[in-house]
Parts: C-alpha cells; structure tokens; sequence
C-alpha cells in the first residue's frame, strides 16, 4: 500500500437514530486498491459505506479523503470531491436511459460531460449498444454496469460499492468481479462490501473483517482466505 | 347516425374536454411522481387560474395576453401553497398532505368566491360559430384548445426529455434518493414540479371556463375526471396522463348515447373504479396510487 491513503477512516463509530451500529472502525484504502469488507450478515458493512459517504450518522470518529476532513459532510459535497458511491439496490434510474443515467451522475460537473462519457463507455462496451434503452429492461450484469458508469462520472478517486453480486446469478457475479478489476485498471480505487467472502478476498488486495460492528482482522486477502480461524469463523469452511 | 355526425357532435366535443382534462391530469401527475401525494386542491387552482384570466380580461387585455400572465401567477401561487400548507408535511404520512390539499381546495375556492362572487360568467360574449374543415366542425376556441394543448404538452416533453433540469425532475421522480446521491436539489426539482403544475392547471381552467362557463365550482368538478386521466395514463407519466385525459374525455361525450346526460360525470368514477381494481398501475405502467 503506498503512503498516503486516499481514503482513511479514524475510529469511526456511528449508525442509525440512536442506535450505534459501528464501533471504532479504522480502515484505509490506498491508490489503485481494492479492499474488501467482510464479515457476517448485521455486521456493520453496508453501514460502515453509508457513513463514510454521509448517508449514516457518524457519530464518533473522522472520515478523510486524501488529507481533507470530510467527516458529517452532505453526499452529494462529498461525491463533487471524489468519492463514488453505489448502493446495493435501486441504483439506477429504471426508466431513464442508460446514456441519461449517466448524465444524471454527471449533474454536478461543469464541463466534461462528453469525455467522461465516452470513458464510461469505453470501460463497459456492452453498454454502448443500448445507449438509448431504459436501463431498467438491461439484464442484472448490465444494470450494475449502468450503476458504476452513473457513479463514475464525477471522476472518483474511490468508488464505494455496497454488495455488487447481491441477488445476481454466478455468471454475472463473475462479469462483475472482473469489471471492478477493470475500473481499478482505469486508476480508480475500490471499497467494496461483499455477502461473497471467498470471491472477494480471491480478488481484492487487502480486506477487513467486521463482526458485530467491530473490525475482527484485516490483511492481504489471500492471507485471510488462508486463514483457519476466519474460514471457520465467517467462511463457512 | 354516420360517420360525420359521429365525429362532430360526439368525437370533437370528447378531444375537446379531454385536452382540458389532459392539461389537468398532467399536473397531477407531475406532483404524484415527485412528491408521492394526490393533490386535491388541483381543480380548484384551475379555477382560480381561470378567474385570474378573468379578471384581467375584464381589466381589458385580451385573453391570449392574460393567459400567460395567469399561468405564471398560478405557478407562483402553487409553489407558495407548497411552502405554506405542504412542505412541512412531508416527512409525515402521506394521507395527511393529501387532506391538507383538501383544505387547500376550499380556501382557494373561498378566495375566489370573496374576490370575485358566486355568479357564472364567460370571457366572450357572443356566439361562435363552427367552421368547417373537410367537413369537421370545429369552433374556433375548440381549434384553439386544441393547439394550445398540442403546444403545452410538447413544450413540457422537450423540457423533460432534452433539458438538464427536465432530467433531473425525470429523475427525482423516477428515484429520489439516487437522485439526491447524484447531487440533484429537491427542493429546488419540487419548486420546479409546482411551477409547471400550476402552469398547465391554469392553462386547463381557462379553456374549460371558454369552452364552457368561468364560475366558482368549475374546477372542483373537473378533479374527478383530471384523476380519472392521471390513474388511466398510469401516475407520474406525461404521455399516459395525456392519453387518459383524451380517453376520458371522448368516453363521457360518447356515453350520452346509451346514458342519460347527466350520468356523464359518473361515467368517469366507474373508468377509475374499473381502473384502480383492474390495472391499477394504469395503461402505461405508472407507480400505484
């Protein structure tokens, strides 16, 4: 991992009402890295993303982005400074087009829109074909391809990505896995939540293990995957 | 009875009234599709739209000057009835937004029956005679309601479809929080909703009260029918609200031929009966009342 994170939380605690879902939770993600969350079902993951993009209450804690303080900022401030955030469900636009999808997640840049455009496009081809369709009659693969291109058009550094498989059939949790691979391959770093452990530590750089709202474990993700008392703690194995 | 006849005496009249109808509907539906609420005082904004025309007619402008100005005030009237009576309702239920309107729609009726009386009145005296266009006769405020319409509704698809606010109405309404992850302003995309709403519902008030009478109850009436046409069209789509408000409108007028005249109001209830139990998400697949 290089130096200086891009994105860095400090002993975050937070969740919903009153209620504290997250207790404590430091984690970095530097350039050009995936980094996984993992860890049971009502471990904190989706929350952890929701806080970090303003969605959740923070309660406790800093969030930064590169070396600004971005903690209680509103998302859509945050996402104009580079974060990306996709959520697991109802992330796209279902009866816009995906071309209008995508100038939707552009609504805050000034200029740019074409090329950025064309960078989306060229990162999925599959979409270019239907350009003009509503997103919402593109199969699950190509739905998700839609929900990246929409948050990557305000050029994030991170891209957040709460579940990306979720209710997806293999066939496309594999398409899905190789395309965060190709958004990091186009310079941009990925934090992503995942309900499937064994694929997401096989493909990410580094993960983090979340129980109960605490961190557990973090390594190289092949070194968790390894790992006897995570496999039989959360894998399953 | 032939075609012809058909066509002049019960087709025509039925396009006619579902225009009016239409410019009604669509307002509704704008305001369901991005705030989730029916909003009951739509009738009774249409006839104050329309006795705002009045009075600046009578002031001596013409109608066709008035009418602008009308819908403009109308649209300012709808977004500070929104700050006043609505916004601070909208993180309660629903229903309490929805008889909130209701009050709405009296007081505005009031107002209007303080400022402007209890009488029947019309912007033109005179009778209008039809002309004849390849054998259709159409009057020429009918000609003009219709164009009007055609005029008002591609106006707002353009808007919709092309324009960056457009899309981001488009979008408020099709997901409203993506939209506001994607950095869109809902207050400023609601401010935009009331606008154009009370645009095309004053823009309905005044081709019902030329095509008819401006009196105090004339809107109210009319919200029947304009829900109708939002519910058949299918909630929160323009295209369905203009189809639903053409169909309505041509079923009344046809239904004096089996039913009594005065069942023609009832004629509409049983569509949005047939409707809500049947297809309730409407002919063009709209979001569920």
């Amino acid at each position: 991992m290089s130096a200086a994170p891009l994105l860095r939380t400090a002993g975050v605690t937070g969740g919903y009402g009153p209620v504290d879902i997250l207790h404590g939770i430091d984690l970095q993600v530097g350039a050009r890295e995936i980094v996984a969350i993992i860890g049971p079902n009502g471990a904190g993951k989706s929350t952890l993303l929701k806080t970090v993009f303003g969605l959740a209450r923070l309660s406790g804690g800093k969030v930064f982005l590169g070396a600004e303080d971005i903690s209680g900022w509103a998302p859509a401030r945050i996402a104009r400074r580079g974060l990306g955030y996709v959520p697991q469900v109802a992330n796209v636009f279902a009866e816009m087009t995906v071309q209008e999808n995508l100038e939707i997640g552009a609504f805050l840049r000034r200029d740019g829109l074409a090329t950025a455009m064309e960078r989306v496009f060229g990162l999925f081809p599959d979409l270019t074909a239907k350009r003009h369709k509503p997103a919402g009659s593109l199969s699950g693969g190509q739905r998700q391809m839609v929900a990246f291109g929409r948050a990557l058009m305000l050029d994030p550094q991170v891209l957040l990505l709460d579940e990306p498989t979720a209710g997806l059939s293999p066939k496309y949790q594999t398409q899905i896995f190789q395309i965060v691979r190709d958004i990091r391959a186009a310079g941009v770093a990925v934090l992503l939540v995942e309900q499937h452990a064994k694929q997401a530590l096989a493909l990410c750089d580094r993960a983090y293990v979340l129980a109960a709202g605490c961190k557990r474990a973090e390594g190289r993700g092949r070194d968790l995957l390894a790992d006897a008392d995570i496999g039989r703690l959360f894998l399953g194995s | 009875m032939d075609l012809l006849s058909f066509v002049n005496f019960y087709l025509v009249p039925g396009i006619v009234a579902g225009a009016i109808y239409a410019l009604g509907a669509i307002g509704v539906t704008l305001v369901f599709g991005v705030l989730r609420f029916a909003h009951l005082a739509h009738g009774d904004l249409a006839t104050f739209g329309a006795f705002l025309v009045l009075a600046l007619v009578g002031a001596g402008m013409t109608p066709w000057l008035a009418l602008p100005l009308a819908m403009a005030a109308a649209a300012l009237t709808a977004i500070a009835l929104h700050h006043l009576f609505y916004a601070h309702l909208s993180r309660r239920s629903a229903i309490l937004t929805v008889i909130s309107s209701l009050g709405v729609a009296l007081m505005l009726r009031a107002v209007v029956q303080m400022i402007w009386g209890v009488d029947t009145e019309s912007y033109v005296s005179g009778i209008d005679r039809p002309q004849s266009y390849l054998g259709i006769r159409l009057k020429d405020r009918e000609l003009w309601t219709l164009l009007a319409t055609a005029g008002l509704v591609v106006g707002l698809l353009v808007f919709l479809g092309r324009t960056r606010w457009g899309k981001a109405l488009r979008a408020m309404s099709d997901n409203p929080d993506l939209a506001a992850l994607s950095g869109i302003d809902k207050r400023l995309t609601t401010a935009l909703t009331w606008g154009l709403a009370g645009l095309l519902t004053a823009a309905a008030g005044f081709f019902l009260g030329l095509n008819t009478e401006v009196k105090p109850l004339m809107g109210w009436h009319m919200l029947l029918p304009v829900f109708a046409a939002a519910i058949l069209g299918g909630v929160g789509r323009v295209e369905g609200a203009l189809l639903g408000g053409l169909l309505i409108g041509i079923v009344e007028e046809c239904s004096v031929l089996l039913l009594p005249a005065q069942y023609k109001s009832a004629v509409a209830f049983a569509v949005l009966l047939v409707m809500l139990s049947a297809r309730p998400s409407g002919l063009l697949r709209g979001k569920v009342l």
